[in-house]
């Protein structure tokens, strides 16, 4: 290769690198995006036989909770996620500010509570373990941004983790003594996101006006390709570009979730 | 400087590409061999190119292969499969000819003796050091699939996520160079991977730098795949005003954007990210290394009764829940408590196959659905296209998910045989019990990170590592101190 060809080379990448730069633009205004999951089928939540610390935890009645619908089949840990794009940054609104106190996954009746969660990387997040007398470990091995971990977690000694990177999905977190237990947390540099709760709504609040891809995510199937949206349809890696106009709620109404969606 | 080793990445990409396109153009085996490959064997067959470069040896030479996993996973098309095999080989090279990428900062020189095939120089040097002595366990593409893996137990590693056990490094760093090296010369006692102490030191020195380039390329792969699967793929064309194109009919017209970082310098300064991403941890190795506070270290002059002191302290945290070994070694160490789990390379395994069961059971439901709306006369188009996307999905992962040795649950170790993987030195159970073992079920009680608070104290640790040395010459009926009271439902 000549010296002009490299040199040739090397003034197109600089351009590259000033591109991806410059398509961070400025937003001043703010819109809100929501929703509810509905599940169009039926889940038997299947019973759990815990294999150790059987006595403790059989008091517990646990279930299988891979697919969680209430009475009118609204579905719960439905993941909703604003995503820019590699290596892209969004402004925060200013009041939208980090959580006071650490965000809690607790080893709570050989469970983890909550069963989904969303992290920003400017709250802090905190392990513990409350289940007096019962020694549980957490396992975050599943993380690709962020060190993996696995950790015991005793009573009264959380562990207290603050995170760097966003994931590009939410992250399966379990604890090896109970195989059975395990939770989905989405850590995200932005606080564009929500989970699901059991009513199935969800909102996200102070969004940056203008068009946006949106994830759709839930732990039975990951990506939800082709969910219908109102009208429109998510792509291949269930996203949807949403327009989130200024000063407005953009209500995307009732999502139908069917059974082949979630891979049923 | 940086900017200089982004050029030069640039340019190898751009030079690997040009060669292969050549190669295509005159339409030689290759190109007629690419067309006929069905849309599945495609994955393993992706050939890199350049091979034909350096293939000296009568036998074909070896390639590497797509991690099948990675590629029927992140739903990589044939098309994107060759272009990531073809970024990988222009980073990478070949087993015949590896390339030290610069910005890798692995040695070229250490490479160079490590791969190619087995054979003596004129001054004696052995040469292809990892083909005569690895590669029949851990296979060329460094997957643990050599001939000889599917036979032995525990199965060779496969080096392709970067995840080591017996390393004196926090749990998610990488082992240091110092580590690696302690793996080769002591082997894995307990397991088929042998010692190479025979073996010199610049052999050895070959070797761990080889595990390591097999490791970054398997990182690098894995990565570039879900970087296609995130940002590339199939997507409406757009005119310039960003309004779709139509055709004729008024469907949009959809184009595939190539992965081509040699000409596409947005993808060229990714994949530069991606490797800095990877290159980063085994960079900052040596800055995550383990050291137990120097007053904490027990002397080695201890007398009998400091030593039992400790010793039963141990034992009182072990059968404990807040160590919590118990929960898993069982209530007299022999490895018989929580054996249900999986470690990592298992999970990888164990989750691609529950969800081509899951995706051939839901086949069979939306079969029946769909028969159901044909018998209500109700539209069935929608139905049909999904469904006939999932059944060209599933014959894609089948033939994958059959590949895999059967799938093992991780046993914690029998205590009571004094045999340990990683080492017999006090320091070594120290690691192992402070860090925990990466990859596998097994916790850390210590520090996770420089600084941190662990769960046991220094002292505390050392108190286990004393009780798990003693742990082998414990009569088994000695009583436990804090015998679980499930104990009697835990079968020996
Ligand atoms: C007879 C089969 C066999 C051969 C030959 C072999 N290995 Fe291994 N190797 C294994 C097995 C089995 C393991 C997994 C041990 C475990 O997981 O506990 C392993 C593990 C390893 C590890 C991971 C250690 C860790 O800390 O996690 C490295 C590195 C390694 N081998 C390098 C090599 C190199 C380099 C060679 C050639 C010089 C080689 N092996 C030859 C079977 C083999
Ligand atoms: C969640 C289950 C689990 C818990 C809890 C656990 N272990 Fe382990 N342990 C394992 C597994 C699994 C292995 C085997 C890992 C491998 O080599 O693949 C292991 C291996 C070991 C080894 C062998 C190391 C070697 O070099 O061969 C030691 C020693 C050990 N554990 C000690 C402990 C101690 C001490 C504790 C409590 C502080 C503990 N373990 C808690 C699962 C566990």
């Amino acid at each position: 290769m000549s010296s002009n060809a490299f040199r040739r080379m090397c003034t197109v990448f600089a351009l590259g690198a000033a591109v991806a730069v410059s398509s961070t633009a400025a937003a001043a205004e703010w819109g809100t995006v929501k929703g509810k999951f509905v599940f169009k089928g039926d889940v038997k939540p299947e019973k759990i036989v815990p294999n150790k610390d059987t006595e403790y935890c059989s008091k517990h009645e646990l279930v299988d909770e891979s697919v969680v619908v209430g009475d009118g089949g609204e579905l719960a840990n439905v993941f909703v996620y604003l995503n820019p794009g590699r290596g892209k940054k969004l402004e925060v609104h200013p009041d939208v500010k980090p959580a006071d106190k650490p965000l809690v996954l607790d080893n709570h009746g050989c469970r983890f509570e909550p069963h989904a969660m969303t992290v920003w990387t400017a709250d802090k997040f905190e392990i513990r373990n409350s289940d007096e007398g019962i020694g549980h470990n957490t396992n975050a091995s599943m993380l690709f941004a962020n060190p993996k971990f696995n950790e015991q977690v005793t009573n009264g000694a959380p562990i207290l983790k603050q995170f760097t990177k966003s994931e590009s999905y939410p992250s399966k977190v379990a604890c090896n003594v109970h195989p059975w237990m395990n939770a989905y947390v989405l850590i995200r540099d932005n606080p564009y996101m929500a989970v699901s709760a059991a009513d199935g709504t969800f909102e996200i609040k102070n969004v940056p006006a203008g068009k946006h891809d949106f994830a759709f995510w839930h732990e039975a199937k990951g990506n939800l390709k082709d969910l219908k949206v109102g009208k429109d349809k998510a792509d291949r890696k269930g996203q949807l570009a949403i327009d989130v106009p200024a000063g407005k709620t953009v209500d995307l109404g009732v999502i139908e979730i069917t059974p082949a969606l979630l891979g049923k | 400087m940086r900017r200089r080793a982004a050029g030069r990445l640039i340019a190898v990409v751009a030079e690997a590409t040009q060669y292969i396109q050549r190669h295509q153009n005159n339409s030689t085996i290759p190109d007629r061999a690419m067309k006929l490959t069905s849309r599945y064997s495609v994955l393993f067959t992706a050939a890199t190119a350049l091979v034909a470069l350096v293939g000296c040896e009568q036998a074909p030479a070896p390639r590497f292969h797509l991690n099948p996993v990675v590629m029927v996973s992140n739903e990589i098309s044939p098309e994107y499969q060759q272009e990531v095999a073809n970024v990988l080989a222009a980073m990478f090279g070949t087993p015949d000819a590896p390339y030290a990428l610069p910005e890798s900062g692995l040695n070229q020189q250490r490479l160079t003796l490590a791969a190619g095939a087995a054979w003596s120089d004129k001054q004696g040097v052995d040469r292809g050091l990892y083909r005569k002595h690895c590669v029949h366990c851990h296979g060329i593409n460094g997957d643990g699939r050599g001939p000889t893996a599917r036979f032995l137990n525990p199965y060779p590693r496969d080096y392709r996520q970067g995840v080591f056990k017996f390393k004196t490094t926090f749990n998610p760093a990488k082992p240091t160079d110092a580590d690696l090296r302690r793996v080769l010369n002591n082997g894995v006692p307990g397991t088929s991977m042998p010692s190479f102490s025979l073996l010199t030191e610049s052999e050895v020195d070959a070797l761990l730098e080889y595990v390591k380039y097999l490791s970054i390329r398997g990182e690098m792969e894995t990565k570039l795949a879900q970087y296609v699967y995130d940002e590339l793929g199939e997507a409406e064309k757009e005119d310039e005003n960003g309004n779709p194109v139509l055709d004729e009919d008024g469907n949009p017209v959809m184009e595939r954007p190539p992965f081509d970082p040699a000409t596409n310098p947005e993808q060229g300064e990714v994949v530069k990210e991606i490797l800095t991403e990877v290159m980063a941890p085994w960079q900052e190795a040596s800055d995550q290394v383990i050291v137990p506070a120097e007053d904490g270290i027990p002397e080695d002059n201890r007398t009998p009764e400091e030593i039992g002191e400790s010793v039963a302290k141990g034992r009182e945290l072990f059968y404990g829940t807040k160590a919590n070994c118990f929960t898993c070694h069982g209530p007299t160490g022999l490895g018989d408590g929580q054996q249900n789990d999986y470690d990592i390379w298992s999970k990888e395994q164990k989750a691609f196959q529950d969800a081509t069961a899951q995706l051939q059971e839901s086949i069979v439901s939306q079969q029946k659905e769909i028969a159901r709306l044909g018998r209500e006369g109700k539209e069935t188009d929608e139905e049909e296209a999904k469904l006939a996307a999932d059944e060209a999905t599933l014959a894609l992962r089948q033939p994958v998910a059959h590949s895999f040795y059967p799938i093992r649950n991780a046993i914690p170790r029998n205590l009571r045989k004094g045999v340990y993987r990683g080492g017999r030195r006090r320091l070594d159970l120290y690691c192992r019990v402070s860090a925990g073992i990466a990859g596998t079920p097994m916790p850390g009680v210590g520090a996770a990170a420089p600084g941190a608070q662990g769960t046991l104290s220094d002292e505390e640790i050392w108190n286990v590592v004393d009780y798990v040395l003693n742990l082998p010459y414990e009569p088994a009926s000695n009583p436990q101190p804090a015998l679980p009271w499930n104990s009697d439902q835990i079968a020996n």
